[in-house]
């Protein structure tokens, strides 16, 4: 039995950060690198499906990026995953959700696992599409925001629960192997000491290229993707009104307003 | 020959050589029973794992035979149980030096060498000393019988704050039996020591050299008239000293055997844990060795024979129990009762003649004899424990090799597991970006050095808290300008410092504290200085104490002591004295990690403060209850917080205007305990820093722009 | 320009508003007065339900020119059922943009459906026009901080998913054409079940609530929660949270505001304290007319939303503006 993750090293902006001079993306030395919080999450729930079974479940963990990303994938086999793959080749510089898909996809066609997790989205683009985009390329069923899931590996059908807007939950039965994206809160992800990371950095990553994948380079990069950036623009901030003081003026001009809210209410 | 030549005492009178030859036999009995359960001891030590000891061992043997006699350690903080102590601990010495006296001569230096000295005024002054010692001993031993039967002391009471009602070992009467046991067979040998003295004396009443010299054993003779004033006839005497003389002496032999199978054996297993004591054992934590698999402690064989050793020479004084500040609050810790836990453990565990399973033998959880979680991380590590013991238990690093474990195998509470994966992260614990760490000298006038980039003489490790909290950004500030008024030539390392990791070690993330102290010694080796000057004292502890085992050996000097060297040189002037009634928060990685008591008073007394000192401060000052990590777990709802305690205490100090600090984290704790035990508004808490600049004006040329 | 087609969402018998808020996005994008209904440049919007005739009335709104009720088997929404109506209705149509809302519907299906037709795709739009002829969409990137635009060379028909809360619905009434639209059967290959509906003890309805004080993160601890259930009783606000105190269990799931929690809809006044403004707790509250927050952090997105604001340490805050009250 094998379950494959999707991960992905996301990058979230650090201080002061500077658009580059071609304004479509961020200046690379402001961006500060990190494992997506939803993979802790699907990463997490593979691992408990791996600990709970009786047979043996091996858990991959893969990602489409370049080896900066090592790190993060090395945080994954710390937390419990057997075996890390990386697929990287300089013409798939500038993929989108549905290009990366299509890598994805034919990682998974070589791997076979029985079950793909990924996660609702990324933190950093929040796109929410590779995991389903795969789904798409390799035929399987598909479903979305899985806020808890009761699958035993191999099994012909799983049943879980997608969170729907409002705090409603609906229970859903689907066939298997199908992909699902995982929802934060579904469990508690694990820590993983720093020690069991450094002993995780002995063990090593495997390295797929296009070639290997047998993908040509226009089904990747910009000529893959379905969109393409034309600018990226840091927005205008919305003009909230600061109230000055310490923190009795400023608690009081509060009470002002709430108390003026109040007189229209009643 | 002079009548007092001839004086002495001769053994076994008038015992028919068969009782003579069967006491001997009782007596190698004994002594093999004694032998054995030496040896079962000393087999339940080697179970641990290696260690090796710092430090020649004859040195050690000094240093504990100096503590052992003048009994300081026993002392401390408690007069009345270490006078009492002190006169058991003497009579009892001098008792056994007098039995091995009169062995020595009469098994061994008369039969082999014709030597007799046990006689005459020697034998005399020798009977005086045994009876004040005899005295002394039972004096003693009734004051303790009352401070455990009337006094009841809370440090006394066994019941455990980590266990319920209902629980087996909750109330552990079994230990009050044995403490009873104890006090009670002393008293009875001693007394009976007595009369068994005054019996003979009644018996030899004819014999003018006995009965002449009676008073050089003053209370034999006492109890002898006493003796006879009722009646009792020489015949009498002799029927009573025979009988006394078997029961006090057999009593004695069951004493000397059980020693090693009962409290009796603190006598030899606290000073072996004295000599074997590390004086910065929780200032200094260890490394995991590299040989070792798992980190931390999971089973009791993971204990090194120090530390098992250690949990034997506990006599549950309570001393440990009562200067807790977690237990003080109704945390479910007492150091006490880690230390009694594990050692019951050790014993049900590792005295058979086999070792039992690995699977049995693991000291995490809730069972009789295992640690749990809560306790375990409610530790504040501010070493009130491991500085009040009297025999050198070392609470602190059993504990927090307890929690590398847990730590590895996520057991913490999830807002500690965030903090620590932040920390990871961004080198700080607020989780803001490295290049925001120096963000707080740009309001200054002047530009702040950078260590980095250009050489200078002081190099001032800043640390989180004073770097990203808002607060005691405020008093960085006034510190970088007081060094810049004083003249001194400084830098800080800015984006190229991290948290030095003390609280991220003693939380038990060896890993990371690593990886924390290799970049923060990389910075270091990149710079050039001449010292380093620190206002934060956890930063203090490991950069002095613990980076030198990574490779990073620098001289280090609290704020404090600086402050203190800067007025002495007049480099800065008090032109404001500030006439405040103050009381100085002694922090615990300043004053009792590292003894950093006086430099902070010193500024206080230049400063022309009226200092009045709180009951518990110095070496007993009570922890905020930030340390150890819980300032990153959250307290439960509806507790006291150790501050809080504390908050009390400073309250009623009467007209007290200002409660000084020097850590920046106690000045977090305590301005928020302030407010939460209503104290706002009757007096203020105010770093040293703050203080100081209050009483120091500017000078007149302004300062030199950027 | 080949017109635009709506997918409105429905579910247990309601038209989800956010299907009224895309037919304004897509008279957004028809552009200028005179070119709205011009040939081929028309509204669509299709409704896909097992009984779609129950929500027609509701989408007879000014800005439609036709309804396509599209009956299908499954009771509720499931991906295969969705992608294969949508897909023969993009077939049949041939649509140059198609709006679906971004929502955890259209999550599980968008992208599949994009990948396999060979759509251009961009999801969490808030902001879609024409540039020169040219759609541009407009998202967010890195957790929201900057905006990206992106546009679509070479592909005819372009799949958006729009962001919710972000367009009003058409306010004016309308008289569209309405046509059956018959899809092909569909294997669904999973199927919804039972709703749940998460109860408490705590029985405060977040949505109806006109003045709500909400406490985040920033608060710190579990112990801190009560000095602001204090406050909010004492300046008569419904306390609410945001989901990471949720999660941890210090308050009900029943007050959390936001995307997977409850929308402040009712909500006049909302005090935000200690919240940091993430994109999904907006989701709740942006449209709320007079938000006040209160963040010791000055870069916290919540002040791109605020009326009011007010840097400052929060409990210093609450404890002084307690006393006022």
């Amino acid at each position: 039995m094998k379950i494959l993750i999707a991960v992905k090293q996301v990058a979230a902006l650090d201080e002061d950060f500077e658009i580059r001079e071609d304004g479509r993306d961020v200046e690379a030395e402001f961006l500060i690198r990190d494992l997506n919080e939803w993979d802790d999450y699907s990463l997490e729930e593979a691992v408990k499906i791996k600990e709970a079974s009786s047979g043996p479940v091996e858990v991959v963990v893969v990602s489409v990026a370049p080896e900066e990303a090592d790190e993060a994938l090395r945080k994954c086999l710390a937390k419990g995953a057997d075996r890390a793959l990386r697929i990287w080749d300089d013409a798939m510089e500038g993929s989108d959700p549905i290009a990366i898909a299509r890598v994805l996809a034919a990682a998974a066609k070589a791997e076979a696992p029985d079950m793909l997790f990924a996660g609702v989205q990324s933190s950093d683009q929040t796109f929410a599409s590779t995991g389903i985009a795969t789904a798409a390329f390799l035929g399987w069923p598909h479903a979305a925001v899985v806020s808890s899931l009761d699958y035993a590996p191999g099994a012909k059908s799983a049943v879980f629960r997608r969170e729907l807007e409002g705090g409603l939950l609906q229970e859903v039965e689907i066939q298997c192997p199908a992909v699902l994206t995982i929802q934060l809160g579904i469990n508690t992800p694990r820590y993983a000491s720093l020690r069991s990371i450094k002993q995780a950095a002995a063990k090593p990553v495997e390295v797929k290229t296009l070639a290997d994948l047998k993908l040509s380079a226009g089904e990747v990069g910009e000529s893959g993707s379905h969109s393409r950036i034309r600018r990226m623009y840091i927005p205008d901030k919305g003009q909230a009104q600061l109230i000055e003081g310490d923190a009795a003026a400023k608690a009081r001009r509060l009470a002002e307003i709430i108390r003026e809210f109040k007189g229209d209410a009643a | 020959m002079s009548r007092t030549d001839a004086v002495t005492r001769i053994l076994f009178e008038a015992f028919p050589t068969a009782e003579v030859r069967l006491f001997y036999a009782l007596g190698y009995t004994a002594i093999g029973i004694f032998c054995w359960g030496v040896y079962v001891q000393i087999r339940k030590y080697r179970r641990g794992t290696a260690l090796a000891l710092e430090g020649s061992l004859w040195s050690r043997a000094g240093g504990m035979v100096a503590q052992v006699f003048s009994h300081r350690t026993v002392n401390r903080r408690d007069h009345a149980a270490g006078g009492a102590h002190r006169l058991i601990f003497y009579g009892f010495v001098l008792l056994f030096l007098g039995t091995a006296t009169i062995t020595l001569q009469y098994d061994i230096l008369e039969p082999l060498f014709g030597i007799r000295f046990w006689q005459g005024e020697f034998y005399l002054i020798f009977s005086l000393v045994l009876d004040i010692a005899g005295i002394a001993l039972l004096v003693g031993l009734v004051y303790m019988m009352y401070r455990r039967g009337w006094l009841k002391l809370p440090k006394l009471d066994y019941a455990r704050t980590d266990r319920a009602l209902g629980d087996p070992d909750f109330l552990r009467p079994e230990y009050r039996r044995e403490d009873w046991a104890f006090l009670w067979t002393l008293v009875i040998i001693g007394c009976t020591g007595f009369l068994l003295e005054a019996a003979r004396l009644v018996w030899l009443h004819a014999r003018p050299d006995v009965w002449d010299t009676r008073w050089w054993s003053p209370v034999g003779a006492a109890v002898a008239q006493a003796l006879e004033a009722v009646g009792l006839t020489a015949h009498g005497g002799a029927v009573l000293r025979l009988s006394l003389w078997w029961f006090h002496g057999l009593l004695a032999l069951t004493f000397i055997a059980l020693i090693p199978f009962t409290k009796v054996k603190h006598i030899f297993t606290s000073a072996a844990s004295l000599m074997v004591r590390d004086p910065k054992a929780a200032q200094r934590l260890t490394r995991i060795p590299a040989t070792q698999e798992t980190p931390g402690v999971a089973k009791i064989t993971d204990f090194t024979w120090k530390q098992l050793l250690n949990l034997d020479a506990c006599t549950k004084c309570g001393r440990c129990h009562e200067a807790c500040p977690a237990r003080a609050v109704g945390a479910p810790l007492s150091p006490r009762d880690v230390i009694l836990s594990l050692r019951e453990f050790a014993n049900a565990a590792l005295e058979s003649g086999s070792l039992p399973p690995a699977a049995e033998l693991g000291v995490h959880g809730k069972s009789p004899g295992q640690v749990s979680m809560e306790t375990l991380w409610s530790c504040r590590t501010c070493m009130a424990c491991v500085e009040i013991c009297p025999v050198a238990v070392e609470h602190v690093p059993i504990i927090v090799q307890m929690r590398r474990k847990l730590v590895e195998d996520g057991d913490m509470d999830p807002l500690l597991t965030k903090t620590l994966q932040t920390i990871h992260k961004t080198g700080n614990s607020f989780g803001e970006s490295k290049r925001k760490r120096g963000s707080w000298t740009k309001s200054l006038p002047f530009k702040v050095k950078d260590a980095r980039k250009e050489p200078v003489d002081l190099l001032w490790f800043v640390g989180d808290y004073a770097s990203f909290d808002p607060r005691n950004q405020k008093v960085t500030q006034i510190f970088a300008t007081l060094l810049h008024e004083a003249g001194v030539d400084f830098g800080i390392l800015y984006d190229g410092e991290s948290n030095a990791g003390n609280d991220v070690r003693r939380v038990g993330e060896e890993g990371l504290y690593e990886v924390l102290a290799e970049s923060n010694i990389a910075s270091l080796a990149a710079a050039t200085f001449k010292s380093i000057v620190t206002t934060d004292p956890h930063s203090y502890n490991t950069i002095l104490n613990e980076y030198p085992d990574f490779g990073g050996k620098y001289p280090i000097q609290h704020y404090t002591s600086l402050l203190k060297q800067l007025f002495m040189d007049g480099n800065l002037k008090v032109t404001r004295p500030l006439a405040l009634k103050t009381t100085f928060h002694d922090p615990c990685h300043l004053g009792r990690f590292n003894k950093g008591y006086e430099a902070p008073r010193e500024v206080l007394r230049l400063l022309g403060c009226q200092l009045i000192d709180m009951k518990r401060c110095r070496d007993n000052s009570f922890c905020c209850g930030a340390g150890g990590g819980r300032i990153w777990i959250p307290d439960p709802v509806g507790s006291e917080k150790p501050a809080q305690n504390r908050m009390r205490e400073a309250a009623a100090i009467p007209g007290l205007e200002v409660y000084v600090v020097s850590c920046p984290k106690d000045l977090t704790m305590f301005e928020d305990a302030l407010k939460t035990t209503g104290n706002e508004g009757k007096f203020v808490v105010k770093e040293l820093i703050e203080l100081v600049r209050e009483a120091v004006s500017a000078p007149e040329i302004p300062a030199v722009p950027a | 320009m080949s017109g635009v087609l709506v997918i409105a969402e429905q579910r247990r018998g309601e038209l989800r508003p956010v299907s009224l808020e895309l037919i304004s996005a897509a008279r957004a994008l028809q552009g200028a007065e005179g070119l709205r209904s011009a040939e081929g440049n028309t509204v669509t919007v299709a409704v896909i339900a097992r009984s779609p005739e129950l929500f027609l009335d509701s989408l007879k709104l000014a800005g439609v020119d036709e309804i396509l009720a599209v009956k299908v088997a499954a009771a509720e929404f499931d991906p295969d059922t969705f992608e294969t109506a949508v897909g023969a209705l993009i077939e049949a149509r041939k649509p140059g943009v198609v709006l679906v809302a971004h929502s955890v519907d259209s999550f599980g299906y968008a992208a599949a459906l994009a990948a396999k037709l060979d759509l251009g795709l961009a999801t969490d739009v808030f902001k879609a026009e024409r540039i020169d002829g040219t759609l541009v969409a407009t998202r967010g990137g890195y957790g929201q901080k900057v905006n990206v635009e992106v546009d679509f060379p070479g592909r005819s028909t372009v799949l958006l998913a729009i962001r919710a809360n972000t367009f009003k619905p058409p306010d004016q009434p309308g008289a569209p054409r309405i046509s059956e639209f018959a899809a092909p059967a569909t294997a669904s290959r999973s199927g919804g079940r039972d709703f749940i509906e998460l109860s408490s003890n705590d029985d405060v309805d977040m949505t109806a609530a006109e003045f709500i004080l909400t406490i985040g993160r920033g608060i710190g601890e579990e112990t801190n929660v009560a000095q602001f259930k204090e406050l909010a009783d004492a300046v008569g606000a419904t306390l609410g949270c945001s989901r990471p105190i949720a999660d941890a269990g210090w308050l009900p799931k029943s007050r959390q505001v936001g995307q997977s929690g409850k929308t402040a809809s009712a909500c006049k006044l909302y005090i935000a304290m200690g919240v940091s403004g993430a994109i999904q707790h907006l989701a709740g509250m942006k449209h709320v007319s007079t938000i006040v927050a209160v963040n010791s952090d000055a870069g916290a997105s919540i002040f791109g939303v605020a009326k009011y604001g007010v840097v400052g340490d929060i409990f210093e805050i609450a404890e002084e503006l307690r006393r006022l009250f």
